[in-house]
């Protein structure tokens, strides 16, 4: 690998276009790099500035000010007062039984299709992929029918199912990717030293799939913990409802928006995934990159 | 391969769970929708059977669910353009940005898990028109009427305000695919067009564009696929308004099911919705097979 790509022109002459081979200037990239952070963190930036915003402040300064007074209210309410503790627990419990539901439910069907013994495994697959393709609402009248018989419509269990088998399909088809490309001569080895089937899968493919899993985990975390469509539906009682449904509690509520704590609460969903995805992205980011070029 | 990995009862043991959740929750209700779809219905008491009157009312009676359609195509359109061009667009001046990379990805990437409420609720106040929001101050330094446009509450506009506003948080999954794709066009091929006397937006243009093709393609499917489904942001920041000029399908089928309690014609709807994605998968599926 050549070191030339890394050679910037001199002091950002990207004007020059007869230099054969010159990029636009570095200081205009940058610029424009910025820009595009700029735009693409304001957002976050502005949810959690508005969050500061006292009462007052927030119905009369324009929104788009800074906040005159740093008013930690709105936060300290959220946190200590309102129902969203509550909330959190909710999308802590939901998030983490699909996320879990799914690695193992995926990973074993994926193993069976990639290298085990089966008739119709093609068929199978694409019946699986197939779901890559379902818009989910199709789906939900049906559901909330049958749900409301088994009374899981004010459950965890009405909006985890759903979520977990809506994530198969992705899931499945980044397993099958991963375990077609698996050494088959480690399987061999592990199996002449006597390893069951169980063995094998726990004690030596789950190991070694630790990146994949991680991408996965990421990726059905987020979308969980993200999760509109599911919750609304599937939730009564104000006990139950998630972080994300939580964030409309202060909208319209008696005729006014009570904007500063709805962002205060937006902020306080928002933080949980940024913190995991600037820990842990370098897996989700990767993971999927590998699988959508490879594959 | 060895008899452990033959045993056919611990294959079909190891494939069960996920194939019975899978058909149970995805593959079943399908079926179920369509046999609601056949009926009038409101949920509570009796469902009457009427055979396709659903369908004939949906293609001939139902003044609605044609413009909304016709929005959901246009919505699509404009999400190929945000999502793929927008992604695409990252991914190049990420390659451009050799130093602190990873930095730049990472912000980039914030809105995507960011949840799709939040992103209603934040644009929903910088696009606001009374009170100003951050979008229209900022437009009114330029020119003061633009500092008054109703984005939200302008038919055509709010349509592409909630396309603008769902393909910016999910652009930095493509940007994502994007980059890795151009990161493996081969030296050589770049080299080459530079000796050649390509400047940077040519090579662009003539080398690596045309090398990642089947990524732009299959990238195209997917958004194309999930915008026909969009429901969040319609619902969300608009509501489908005003009228229902932000309409969508998912949305509408939404509302006519749980709104209006019409189940069997919200039924009918979703079966349109899967009609129109199989028929696009069957296309799809053509074109990758050339």
């Amino acid at each position: 690998m050549e070191k030339r790509k890394n050679m910037h022109p001199p002091k950002g002459q990207g004007g020059r276009k007869k230099r054969s081979g010159r990029q636009p200037g570095t200081v205009l990239v940058y610029l424009v790099g910025c820009c595009a952070a700029l735009v693409t963190a304001y957002p976050v930036f502005y949810a959690a500035a508005f969050g500061l915003k006292g009462a007052e402040e927030a119905r009369t300064s324009p929104s788009y000010a800074l906040p005159r007074e740093i008013d930690w209210g709105n936060y300290l309410y959220i946190i200590k007062e309102s129902a969203f503790p509550r909330y959190f627990v909710n999308s802590m419990v939901i998030t983490g039984t699909v996320v879990i539901l799914v690695l193992v439910l995926a990973s074993m069907a994926a193993f069976a299709l990639a290298k085990m013994e089966l008739r119709g495994k093609r068929r199978i697959q694409m019946y699986f992929l197939m779901g890559l393709m379902i818009p989910i609402q199709v789906c939900l009248l049906p559901l909330y029918q049958v749900f409301a018989r088994l009374h899981l419509t004010n459950s965890y269990f009405g909006v985890i199912l759903p979520q977990a088998a809506f994530g198969i399909p992705l899931s499945m088809y980044l397993f099958l990717n991963f375990f077609r490309f698996f050494p088959d001569d480690i399987l061999e080895a592990c199996v002449i030293d006597g390893a069951g089937i169980c063995r094998l899968f726990a004690g030596i493919v789950l190991p070694m799939s630790r990146n994949i899993i991680l991408t996965l985990a990421m990726m059905r975390a987020v979308y969980s913990w993200n999760d509109f469509l599911f919750p609304y539906t599937f939730t009564r009682s104000r006990d139950l409802q998630t972080i994300t449904l939580g964030l409309r509690d202060f909208v319209g509520a008696y005729g006014y928006t009570d904007w500063g704590r709805t962002f205060a609460a937006v902020t306080i969903t928002i933080v949980p995934m940024i913190a995991v995805y600037f820990f842990l992205g370098k897996y989700m980011v990767s993971g999927m990159a590998d699988g959508s070029v490879k594959g | 391969m060895s008899s452990v990995l033959k045993n056919r009862k611990a294959a079909v043991l190891f494939l069960m769970p996920a194939l019975i959740l899978y058909t149970a929750i995805v593959f079943v209700p399908i079926l179920c929708s369509l046999y609601y779809s056949l009926f009038q219905w409101n949920g509570l008491s009796g469902m009457t059977f009427i055979g396709m009157d659903n369908y004939v009312e949906l293609f001939t009676g139902d003044k609605i669910v044609w413009p909304v359609l016709l929005q959901t195509i246009v919505y699509t359109a404009l999400q190929i353009l945000f999502q793929v061009g927008g992604g695409l667009l990252l991914a190049l001046l990420l390659t451009l940005l050799v130093k602190k990379r990873a930095f730049f990805q990472t912000i980039y990437y914030i809105p995507v898990v960011i949840s799709s409420v939040a992103v209603c609720q934040i644009f929903d106040k910088l696009f606001s028109v009374t009170p100003t929001g951050l979008v229209n101050h900022l437009l009114s330094f330029f020119n003061e009427a633009l500092g008054m446009t109703e984005w939200l509450t302008t038919p055509g506009l709010s349509l592409v305000v909630t396309a603008f506003a769902e393909g910016y948080k999910t652009m930095g999954v493509y940007m994502v695919t994007f980059f890795a794709a151009l990161l493996s066009v081969p030296d050589d091929l770049s080299e080459a067009a530079k000796m050649d006397g390509a400047g940077w937006l040519k090579t662009v243009f003539y080398v690596k564009l045309p090398y990642i093709r089947p990524i732009l393609v299959a990238n195209m499917v997917l958004v194309l696929n999930n915008a026909l489904r969009s429901f969040d942001f319609s619902f969300m920041l608009t509501a489908g308004g005003p009228g229902t000029s932000s309409e969508l399908l998912a949305s509408y089928m939404y509302k006519k099911a749980f709104g209006s309690m019409q189940y069997g014609y919200g039924s009918a709807v979703a079966v349109l919705i899967v009609g129109i994605c199989l028929v696009l998968a069957k296309f799809c599926m053509k074109q990758f097979d050339k």
